[in-house]
């Protein structure tokens, strides 16, 4: 397995310095590096143009020049990393790259992340539910994510994402009843083909789903919710029970009632914590590290309570509630991050228009770790949902195909006539397998969403690599385009990577034969 | 429910299941089609009811019905009542517990109907405790026992191995272990060893006779192959189209079949040893002994044979190293008294030549295999594999041989090598007098036209997108320029000699049934009249009534033709029937050799004996003194 | 892709066997007449493919092409006299539905916006048609070559296609597109389709793999067929199905690939038009013009939908394993019926 990992990695390795060599002299002859002199009326242009051919080493070969680069690179072996300059502003390329990277590195993980679990759970139900009214309805959706122009739904959400709910944050007065009650009739919908079942539970879904959301959304709007968002102690409880529910639900079923209680304890747990983090929160100050502590000892917590409910399986209830407490946990973060709203949205720098539009975060604000975070989760909103629609699509239609795929396999029969039931033939013998195939898929989707990134970035003002590529492009700056692909090429790289030691850990077959 | 448990202890020949008018129907093109109709039966405990019938007799499906596996555009009709329960409409809910607790089915693949992504010893547990209230350690101390009962080695071991890990034996016996597991009232076996090799299929049927007697669950047993059925059944059902043509107990239907339909189906079946005045080896227990020990010293001129047995002087060696097997037969021998005789290991590469078989170079031949080894070449990272070792074989002018042996001995590579498919890398492969070791494929090209060959999956060696009829002219436009209306005139007399009228030229193979496009598989491979025919399996995907006419043809044309042929098969009784000799292959290795009627009577190797006495024949009494003789071998060649 | 129900479906047939019910559907039909009518049968197909080519007589008829006339009374590089405040649509339904001048709207220097619609959508569909051809005969053959070769000519494939794929096409794109500069969208169309093809080799290289271990292809080799007779004559037709619907879906990436690049500046520019140029064009426009930001957006999807939903069709049409679809509703009502029949 080793071996094999490594030989893909030489391989690669060599493929990317082949493509960075062939794209150097590509851009060679592409860029035109004198464009802001071809207008000049200088009357030293020639001497201009002179530096520019000598600040540039345009009478050394292009082959040679690459050498050089690709030398100034290797140095990062010894520490000395030295990607050239872009010319236009005189920048170090080095110093350029450092926010870029990890700005993109945290959209992109974002919104993998979200367009993965979306993807996978609707495509699953589409493929349960297959030839249905819902199936057929996530078939269309999906073709219309397709074909949507990212840029395009961009300038949208820029318009209705952002300007608009700012302007109704500020003015919450509502024209008319029509789209709340074409919301919950929708969501009443979606509900009824998700779940399917026989007439009557159809009608009950619809019913349950339809007053749910309208219940949410007359609560949010009659409460002043939009102006102070918060979910508190009742919020977190309510939700965190719901989640218990379902959690054991998918896990193993609710007639286990050693794991309903195990999950429910669980959050009774996280609920009678909530005042003493909050007040942790209070005297401490906090950063990730703290965060991911605490995430440790909420699932270590959880362990221990379904270690402590013991019965025949203690691990599958550990597992459970496991899930339970990230679920808890992540929902008193934001409870927390969320009571800074009304500071944030009232400081000078964002002048109660909380949506950002521009930028990764912004400018001249000054807070602790949760007013940070917040700052960043409302500029990572936009483009990350952008994002996440290209994806979101593709990951639907292979997950779909995938499980129609496994579920006519003979496996799946067999578990039939062994007398499991429905859930677990699902989500035990058919999901694991349908999820194999999807593992090759990932990388892939990671470098499309690299290559939406370009456009999200650059039209969200987002700094990061791709808004760097587009810019440099648009300049004539060929370091920093170099530094782009060789650094992509290496992310793909290591995102495929993951994916083969992925495919190995999920498929024994792949596992104990190499 | 206290019912429930009532009639779990019920009596041996109590009625556990009684079906009344079942049928099953499928929504195909807004309709519903019949796959199964007016079927009645009951099933007794301890008692095995055998379903016959070829493919599209609804057999399989009528069963599925039972416990609701239909696919989704199915349905079921009729009733069928698991003590006094109706089964037919009972909701999901209730189903769920009948399933895997009352009812367990063993499906055919056992390769893909075990999840490959769990480990045998998961499966088996995740089923016990689906229905019984145990914890997970109690669960595995029961499919330890589980798989103990069904004789897999190092059950412990087992337990953790995936089923990729497993042979197809094992994993076969692990799905009967996971049948088991809750002590089913009733047991689905739905072809449990067509996808096995003879010897294994042996190995599961004595497997499944001792779990009969052992356990009182009715069995279900639903099979094509009237072999299995005289093994195991105690009452047989045979449908044909949906329906039931006959019903009775075993010895009725193979001794007084009353429906042509039945009759027509066990004349079909091929009968091993029908070929010899001799019985076929392994028809009774006294015989299996004194072959296991001795080969009469009238069979004793292989010792000068050119190429031949050599002694294996170190008969003591040889126990030391193959253990098991060598005592048995060492015991056999000293049972039998006869000190003085020869010996052949199991794991012997020798090629044993019956008299008159040795291959003699020096003759006319229409194919020689001179020490000759097959290797599927190096691809990528991937080794090339040697695939067949020091075969010497020859094939005289219009004779026929039958190449024998189960999955992966190499009989296949042999046929490939024989059309330069694939490369002989050692010694010489001499097809119609040429020599065609090294050629290249344009080299061949003129050579192809005094070699056919017919596939053995008739739907997959037709180029799916031509009419068959263009198929069949192919070789003659390739290698003669034929066009127009005489290769029509040619086609059309082709298709008249393999009985299929001429209008079929212009159909695609898809619109053909298996045995029409076998028959026009023959058809092409005999286009160019070759002298030599490569026949590959060309009767093993098709009906066994199908499979008779298709043999019928095949022995009428090569008499017409005159061709030479080797015609492999894995089907025993089929090669007996057909080939003049037959030749025995093992891992690679040529292990015996010689006229059909030496082999099938007097095998010497231990394979072939093992092979042999493992044949199920259609014949109830005939094969109970069989079986007797093949748990023998069975148990005295345990280590192959 | 493959289906539950297919699959159970084609195991119920093939016991139902004798591939008698097969045989009904199918009488006397070649391979190719089979998925055209199960093509003819997907409604979605159907309606794209009726939208799609009314879309393009459209645009072309509108505009002209070369140098014949079309038959709207602007042009899309003209400006005139703006008609309503703003340059507004001017179609209406206040009285009966009328259109007026410019239904479409003008920029702000009265350029007729459906006169540079239609122009942009000629160009995009040009552009992928360009694209999804070279893809077609470049990714056919390579694949073609490598799968039924192997060996190092199949080594050098994987790695020129690995070379491709570590890189987003975006980013690749633009480099090219700089390359060929502007305003020309057949080459750009040919520059695309030089990266495009890639994944289509990628998938006829498999298929011409598994359709090697055919044994109708070692038949029609031992009938003495030449290599090359044997992968055009034997082994294309049956790996058409791959092609035509891959290359469907090429030709769906494209024409948002060319909308994005064009977008950003690095396809089709100024003078030159496309539907991704009039977004860029006018996407500052957003809060003022909003019309010209809404119909080449709308346009792109549209195209792209259609060519979207008509790959799905040839996909189910072309898959084997795929049978009519068993609708569900007539399923349960013969089964009301046939009960109503019993009792």
């Amino acid at each position: 397995m080793i071996r094999f990992i490594l030989r893909r990695l030489l391989s690669t390795v060599l493929v990317l310095l082949v493509v960075t060599f062939v794209l150097y002299l590509l851009l060679n002859v592409a860029l035109d590096f004198f464009w802001d002199l071809r207008s000049s009326t200088s009357p030293n242009i020639e001497a201009l143009y002179e530096s520019r051919r000598r600040l540039l080493d345009l009478d050394t070969p292009a082959v040679v020049r690459y050498f050089k680069w690709l030398a100034g690179v290797g140095g990062c072996a010894i520490g000395q990393c030295d990607f050239g300059i872009a010319w236009k502003s005189g920048q170090e390329v080095t110093d350029q790259l450092q926010g870029a990277i990890v700005n993109t590195i945290k959209l992109i993980t974002a919104s993998t992340i979200v367009a993965i679990i979306f993807g996978i759970a609707v495509g699953m139900i589409s493929a349960i539910r297959q030839y249905s009214g819902f199936d057929y309805f996530i078939t269309f959706v999906s073709f219309l994510l397709y074909s949507l122009p990212v840029f395009w739904v961009a300038v949208l959400l820029k318009q209705y994402g952002a300007i608009d709910i700012n302007n109704f944050i500020n003015d919450p007065t509502l024209d008319s009843w029509w789209p709340i009650i074409i919301g919950c009739v929708a969501m009443g919908l979606f509900w009824m083909g998700a779940l399917g079942g026989s007439a009557r539970r159809r009608i009950i879904t619809f019913a349950a789903a339809a007053l749910i959301t309208f219940g949410t959304v007359y609560y949010i709007l009659a409460s002043g919710w939009m102006q102070q968002p918060t979910i508190g102690l009742l919020g977190v409880v309510v939700i965190g029970a719901g989640a218990a529910v379902v959690m054991t639900f998918l896990s193993t079923g609710l007639k286990n009632r050693r794991v309903l209680y195990a999950s429910l304890t669980t959050v009774v747990i996280g609920a009678l914590l909530y005042w003493p983090l909050m007040n942790l929160f209070y005297y401490v100050g906090m950063n990730w590290l703290w965060m991911f502590g605490l995430l440790i000892v909420a699932i270590a917590i959880a362990i221990a309570v379904g270690l402590a409910f013991r019965g025949p399986d203690p691990w599958d209830t550990a597992r459970t509630t496991s899930f339970t407490a990230i679920i808890v946990a992540v929902l008193i973060f934001a409870d927390r991050v969320l009571q800074g709203w009304q500071d944030y949205s009232n400081d000078p720098a964002i002048n109660n228009r909380p949506i950002a539009t521009i930028g990764a975060s912004a400018p001249n604000i000054d807070g602790d770790f949760w007013i940070t975070n917040l700052d960043s989760f409302t500029h990572l909103l936009l483009p990350s949902i952008a994002l996440v629609l290209i994806s979101f699509a593709s990951y639907t239609r292979y997950t779909r195909g995938s499980m129609l795929e496994v579920m006519g396999q003979d496996y799946i029969r067999t578990a039939r006539a062994k007398g499991l039931n429905e859930r677990t033939v699902i989500m035990r013998h058919a999901l694991r397998n349908a999820l194999l195939p999807l593992a090759s898929i990932i990388p892939v989707d990671i470098i499309t969403m690299i290559g939406g990134a370009v456009i999200t970035e650059t039209i969200f003002g987002w700094n990061g690599m791709g808004k760097l590529f587009i810019d440099s492009m648009r300049q004539a700056e060929l370091d920093p385009v170099m530094a782009y692909i060789l650094i992509t090429g290496l992310l793909a790289i290591i995102a495929n990577l993951v994916a083969d030691f992925l495919y190995a850990v999920l498929d024994p077959r792949i596992r104990v034969n190499a | 429910m206290t019912e429930n448990t009532a009639d779990a202890q019920s009596k041996k020949g109590s009625p556990i299941l009684e079906v009344k008018d079942l049928g099953v129907q499928f929504w195909v093109s807004d309709e519903w089609w019949m796959a199964a109709e007016h079927l009645d039966y009951t099933v007794n405990a301890g008692e095995v009811l055998a379903i016959v019938g070829e493919s599209g007799s609804g057999k399989s499906q009528s069963s599925m019905s039972l416990l609701g596996l239909l696919p989704s555009n199915g349905r079921a009709t009729g009733s069928a009542k698991l003590g006094g329960r109706e089964l037919i409409g009972m909701p999901p809910e209730k189903i769920q517990h009948v399933r895997g607790n009352e009812i367990s089915v063993i499906f055919q693949e056992p390769m893909t109907a075990l999840n490959p992504v769990y480990t045998a010893g998961y499966q088996i547990v995740e089923t016990l405790r689906v229905h019984l209230d145990i914890g997970p350690s109690e669960a595995k101390e029961r499919a330890l026992e589980l798989m103990r009962l069904v004789e897999i080695p190092d059950p412990e071991d087992r337990f953790h191995s995936f089923p990729h890990q497993l042979s197809g034996g094992q994993r076969q016996r692990i799905m009967i272990a996971q049948a088991l597991a809750c002590q089913p009232k009733l047991l689905i076996a739905d072809e449990p060893t067509t996808a096995l090799d003879v010897t294994v299929q042996a190995e599961i049927l004595k497997l499944m006779r001792e779990l009969k007697s052992k356990l009182d669950a009715g069995i279900i047993l639903i099979t094509h192959d009237m072999g299995v059925v005289a093994d195991m059944a105690d009452r047989i059902i045979v449908m044909r189209a949906g329906q039931v043509v006959e019903s009775g107990t075993a010895e009725e239907i193979f001794y007084q079949p009353q429906h042509p339909y039945t009759k027509q189906l066990l004349d079909a079946v091929p009968h091993l040893g029908a070929g010899t005045e001799n019985e076929a080896f392994g028809g009774s227990i006294g015989d299996v002994k004194a072959s296991l020990s001795d080969i009469s010293s009238d069979q004793a001129s292989h010792v000068s044979d050119p190429v031949g047995l050599q002694d294996n002087g170190a008969g003591g060696d040889g126990l030391s190293e193959a253990g098991a097997a060598d005592m048995a037969v060492a015991e056999a021998r000293a049972q039998a008294n006869e000190p003085d005789h020869r010996e052949i290991e199991m794991d012997s590469t020798e090629t044993y030549y019956h008299p008159g078989s040795q291959a003699d170079f020096s003759k006319p031949s229409a194919l020689q295999l001179r020490d000759a080894a097959i290797e599927y070449p190096a691809i990528g990272r991937k080794k090339a594999f040697r695939a067949a070792h020091h075969i010497n074989l020859m094939i005289a002018p219009g004779e026929v041989v039958g190449l024998v042996g189960e999955s992966g001995s190499g009989k296949t590579t042999i046929g490939r090598a024989a059309l330069g498919l694939l490369p002989t890398v050692e010694g010489d492969m001499v097809v119609n007098g040429t020599s065609i070791k090294g050629l290249s494929n344009k080299q061949m090209r003129p050579l192809r036209k005094e070699v056919g060959i017919v596939f053995q999956d008739p739907g997959s060696s037709l180029n799916p997108r031509l009419p068959v009829g263009e198929s069949i002219g192919e070789p003659l436009y390739l290698h003669e320029g034929m066009k127009g209306p005489g290769l029509s005139k040619r086609v059309e007399e082709l298709l008249t000699a393999v009985e299929l009228p001429t209008s079929m030229r212009n159909r695609y193979p898809h619109e053909l049934s298996g045995g029409q496009r076998q028959r026009i598989g023959i058809a092409r491979a005999l286009t160019l009249r070759p002298k030599l025919l490569i026949a590959d399996e060309p009767t093993s995907a098709l009906d066994v009534s199908v499979q008779a006419k298709v043999l019928d043809l095949f022995e009428g044309l090569q008499k017409e033709y005159g061709f030479a042929c080797m015609f492999i098969s894995h089907d025993l009784a089929v090669v007996e029937r057909i080939a003049e000799r037959i030749a025995v292959m093992r891992h690679g290795y040529l292990v015996e050799i010689g006229k059909s009627s030496q082999v099938v009577s007097n095998p010497v190797h231990p394979y072939t004996q093992r092979l042999l006495s493992a044949v199920p024949v259609p014949d109830p009494r005939e094969q109970r003194k069989r079986r007797e003789a093949r748990d023998a071998v069975l148990e005295a060649t345990m280590n192959a | 892709m493959s289906t539950n129900n297919d699959n159970q479906n084609a195991l119920a047939l093939d016991e139902v066997g004798d591939n008698a019910i097969e045989s009904k559907e199918t009488e006397g039909l070649s391979q190719g007449r089979i998925v055209l009518r199960k093509f003819l049968r997907h409604k979605g197909a159907m309606i794209s493919i009726i939208v799609l080519v009314l879309v393009a007589i459209f645009a072309f008829s509108a505009q002209g092409i070369g140098g014949l006339p079309g038959w709207w009374k602007f042009s899309h590089t003209a400006s005139g006299q703006v008609a309503n405040p703003g340059g507004a649509p001017t179609w209406s339904l206040s009285s009966i539905f009328s259109l007026g001048d410019h239904p479409f709207g003008q920029d702000e220097i009265g350029r007729d916006n459906f006169a540079r619609v239609m122009k942009g959508t000629q160009i995009s569909i040009m552009v992928m048609f360009i694209i999804g051809a070279v893809c077609l005969v470049i990714g056919t053959i390579v694949g073609a070559v490598a799968g039924y070769y192997r060996g190092w000519v199949d080594s050098i494939l994987m790695r020129i296609t690995d070379g491709f794929i570590i890189l987003p096409v975006i980013v690749v794109g633009s480099i090219l597109g700089v390359l060929v500069g502007g305003s020309s969208g057949p080459m750009l169309g040919l520059a695309l389709g030089c990266i495009l093809w890639v994944g289509l080799a990628r998938l006829v290289r498999g298929d011409f793999m598994s359709l090697r271990e055919r044994e109708f292809v070692d038949s029609a080799r031992v009938a003495g067929a030449s290599d090359f007779r044997i992968m055009f004559k034997h082994m294309l037709p049956n790996a058409m199905g791959v092609i035509i619907v891959n290359t469907t879906l090429i030709m769906s990436q494209a024409i948002v690939l060319e909308a994005s690049l064009s977008y950003l500046g690095f396809g089709i520019q100024p003078p030159g038009i496309s539907l991704g140029q009039l977004i860029s064009e006018y996407q500052t426009s957003f809060a003022t013009r909003p019309w010209l930001f809404w119909w080449p957006g709308l346009f792109i999807i549209i195209i792209a939908l259609c060519v979207n939903f008509i790959g799905d069709g040839l996909r189910d049409a072309f898959d084997p394993r795929m049978k009519t679809i068993p609708s569900w509703r007539k399923m349960k009502k013969a089964e009301r019926m046939a009960q109503k029949g019993a009792n």
